[in-house]
Formats: C-alpha cells, structure tokens, sequence
C-alpha cells in the first residue's frame, strides 16, 4: 500500500470502526487525521497507531463513507467507500436473530402439538363418516384419484357441471390448497376445451383468495370461515348453498377435496354426483319399486340427502387432511428453525471472538507503541 | 313441477331440512349429560357471499339451516 515505510506517524483511533472499504485512489500525502462515519463523532486523535493497522482492522458494518484528511490543509485524500456491509451482521443483530428463531421456533412446535391433538379428533369423526357415506358409492360411483393430472381427462363430466372444491380457512397448512387449487385449474382448462360449461361455488377462504384470482368470472357463492369441527348440519347448509346456487340447473356437481391417508400422506379426489332422474332413458334405479309411488319426488329427496351425505364424509375427510399436513408443516418449520439457530450461533461466535481478538490486538498495538515512544 | 305429496315438501322444507329437524326431535329425547353434549353436534357457521361478474357480494353469516342458501 502507497503509505508503507510512512515514517510520521498516524492519530490513534479511539474506536474501531467496522466498515468496509474499497479504495478508490492512493494516499499520496500522510493523513494526519480519520474523519469518521456521520453516526461517530469526529475523534480529536492523538499519535500513535499507524494508518495501516487502522485501515486493516475496518471490518463491514454498515453502508458508511470514511474520509480520510489532511489537517494542515483539509484536503480530502482519500474517499473510501464501505463495500457489501449487507453480508456481515453484528452481534447484536445476530443475536437478536437467534432470539427471535428461538420464538418462531416455539410457536411452531406449540401448533404442531395442537394440529396433532386436533387430528385425532378429525380422524375419529372420519372413521364413522366413512361407513356412514359408504352407500352413495353404488349410485355415485367411487371417487377418482387426482394423481397424474395429465392422465385425468374429466370426459365422463356432463355439458354443465358445478366445481366445489373445498379448501381451509386457516393458513400454514402445508400445500394443500395449492393442491386444490392446482386440480381445479386443470379440470377447467380439459373441460373448456371439450365445449362443456362450468361454475364453482368454493368452500374456504385460501381457495376462495387462489382461486378468486385465477377464475372469478366462473364463481358464483363461497363459503368462508367455516367454524370447525365440521357436523352434519354444516353438510346440509352447503348443500342448500349449493341449491340457492342452482346445482338443480346443472347436470353435475363435482366435489374435489384433499383424502386423509395417514399422518404424513394425503391425495386429492373428485367425485361426481348426478341428479337421479325418475324417467327417460337415464332412468334411475329401474329395477326398484317404490312407495309413495310418485318416484320423481323420491328421486329429488334421495338426491338432496345424497349430496349432503358426500358432502360430509369429503368435508371430513379434507379437515383431517388439513389438520395432517399442518401437523408436517410445523415439524419441517421447527426443524428449519432449528438448524437456523445452530448456522446463527456459529456465526455469533465468530463474530464475538473476532471482536474480542480485535479489542486485544488494539490494547497490546497501543501499549507497545507507547513503550516503542 | 307436480303437486307435493310428501308433508315436508307441503310444508316448504326440503328433505335435508326435514331429516335435520327430525335428528334435532332426537337430540332432544335424550337425558342429561347425553343431551347437551348431542346438541353441540348440532352447532355450525360460516359466512356465504354471492359472486357477480366476478365480484364478491357482502358476506352474510349463516348458523342456522333456515338461513342457509338465501341470497344476500
């Protein structure tokens, strides 16, 4: 550097400055005075350490400018400019970090213990809707699995279908909704293109917000904040929200919600409900006789109480699978938070014992100038 | 549409409503603790909103089945 073999000597710093520095232009003259960044105040400095060790011990803090004058005739010599301060935080900021990944860490596994107590009851309330609902799969048909989407072709969907996807109110819940939301695009996207027309009443407010974005033309009711756990009640609701929104008009009504599997695993499903017509060429349940004998007015009843039934179980079924991927979720978000804490306290360390290795060299440098003096 | 025959359709509710009302008289039937805790099976809510033109309608709350599906 241009001021080695400088023989006058430089100003003692009082402090340490952590700045970064890039220098844009050799020193020509001897600085005889270190004019701080603006937050410290200018040092009235004495002799003593020489410019070299000063510069060498300036460490990134902050975007902060350190000029560099001439006393005799104040002429800046040198303008250097503090580098990529961003990269390297202090200790305070460091620590303040841990502390607050400590507390994220907490609350995350204090809603994992929550979501997990809460599955429990969702999975009992699955276990005896699942039996309850058996019977539709022999009108209905069983649901379809939404694994591949580019092999689902949603050809056996009539010319008018209505979606309802169901999707939770409350967030962190893995990706589930996104799930949902992601079927229901690709449903659209295969059925427009075979001329067939479609609307969605949407059944919680994550979907509501995903889909809301995508295709809001298309919806024509939602149902939001839904109050959990979900009844039977709450089934026959949404199935007179379904009725207000015309589902008698429409030729089907197409349920996509998230199926439960275990702890770790859940699949999406559609199933499709037609309305059961009393004559005609799609008569339904020829081979059955019925009482009263007015079998079109059977036939709407069955179809109403059919629709609630599928609406429950797949409800149940999608409140234990959202409760399951948040479960996973917060484990993950504990686990990430974890390691983070582990990465910020060796950098912590290092910082700490940087610093103190700094305060020691400066003390002894000091000392030894005054005895060299 | 043809003349009801069934008294809950001359009653105006549909067969939802009626098998709802009907587990309700149930619920009802029962001896304390048994009963209270049928009767929470009972409770729900949720907020339903109209869509038009791709725009949501004021969202309405709805916890009982007497107001579900009325349009806002």
């Amino acid at each position: 550097m241009c001021w080695q073999g400088v023989k006058q000597p430089v100003v003692l710093v009082k402090t340490v400055v952590e700045t970064d520095f890039k220098f844009s232009s050799a020193i020509t003259r001897i600085p005889t005075r270190i004019r701080l960044p603006r937050r410290y105040p200018v040092q009235n400095l004495e002799e003593g350490i020489s410019l070299e060790f000063v510069l060498n011990n300036l460490t990134p803090r902050s975007k902060k400018r350190c000029i560099l004058f001439n006393m005799r005739n104040f002429q800046q010599i040198l303008t250097a400019q503090a580098g990529a301060a961003r990269g390297m935080a202090t200790e305070k900021q460091l620590s303040l970090k841990i502390t607050s990944t400590k507390n994220i860490r907490k609350i995350t596994a204090s809603m994992k213990m929550v979501a997990a107590a809460k599955l429990k009851g969702d999975e009992n309330r699955l276990a005896l809707a699942k039996p309850f609902n058996k019977w539709t799969d022999a009108l209905c048909g069983e649901a379809v699995l939404l694994d591949e989407l580019s092999d689902i072709t949603y050809e056996e969907l009539p010319q008018r279908t209505l979606i309802v996807p169901l999707s939770s109110d409350k967030g962190l819940c893995g990706g589930i909704n996104t799930f949902i939301t992601r079927s229901v695009r690709d449903c659209i996207k295969k059925i427009d293109n075979q001329g067939k027309e479609c609307d969605i009443v949407m059944v919680g407010d994550k979907g509501r917000a995903q889909l809301g974005r995508i295709f809001p033309e298309k919806i024509t009711r939602s149902v939001t904040e839904v109050i959990s756990p979900g009844s039977f009640n709450l089934a026959a609701a949404i199935s007179s929200e379904l009725t207000a929104a015309g589902a008698a008009d429409y030729d089907a009504v197409m349920i996509v919600y998230n199926s439960y599997v275990n702890a770790a695993v859940y699949n999406q499903y559609y199933k499709v409900i037609k309305p059961m017509t009393a004559e005609g060429e799609s008569e339904s349940m020829v081979a059955y006789e019925f009482e009263p004998d007015v079998k079109s007015e059977v036939m709407t009843d069955l179809y109403e109480y059919m629709l609630t039934s599928q609406l429950y179980y797949c409800f149940m079924d999608g409140a234990a699978a959202e409760q399951s991927s948040r479960m996973t979720a917060m484990e993950n978000a504990s686990k990430n938070a974890g390691e983070m804490i582990n990465a910020l306290t060796l950098k912590y360390n290092r910082a700490r014992q940087s610093r103190i290795t700094t305060e020691l060299i400066e003390i002894i440098s000091g000392a030894s100038a005054l005895e060299d003096k | 549409m043809s003349t009801p025959t069934t008294f809950w359709r001359i009653a105006g509710m549909s067969y939802t409503q009626y098998v709802t009302r009907a587990a309700t008289a149930v619920r009802n039937g029962l001896k304390e603790p048994a009963k209270t805790k049928a009767l929470q099976h009972e409770t729900f809510s949720y907020n339903a909103a109209s869509w038009e033109a791709g725009k949501i309608g004021p969202k309405k709350q709805v916890n009982k089945l007497t107001n579900a599906g009325i349009s806002v």
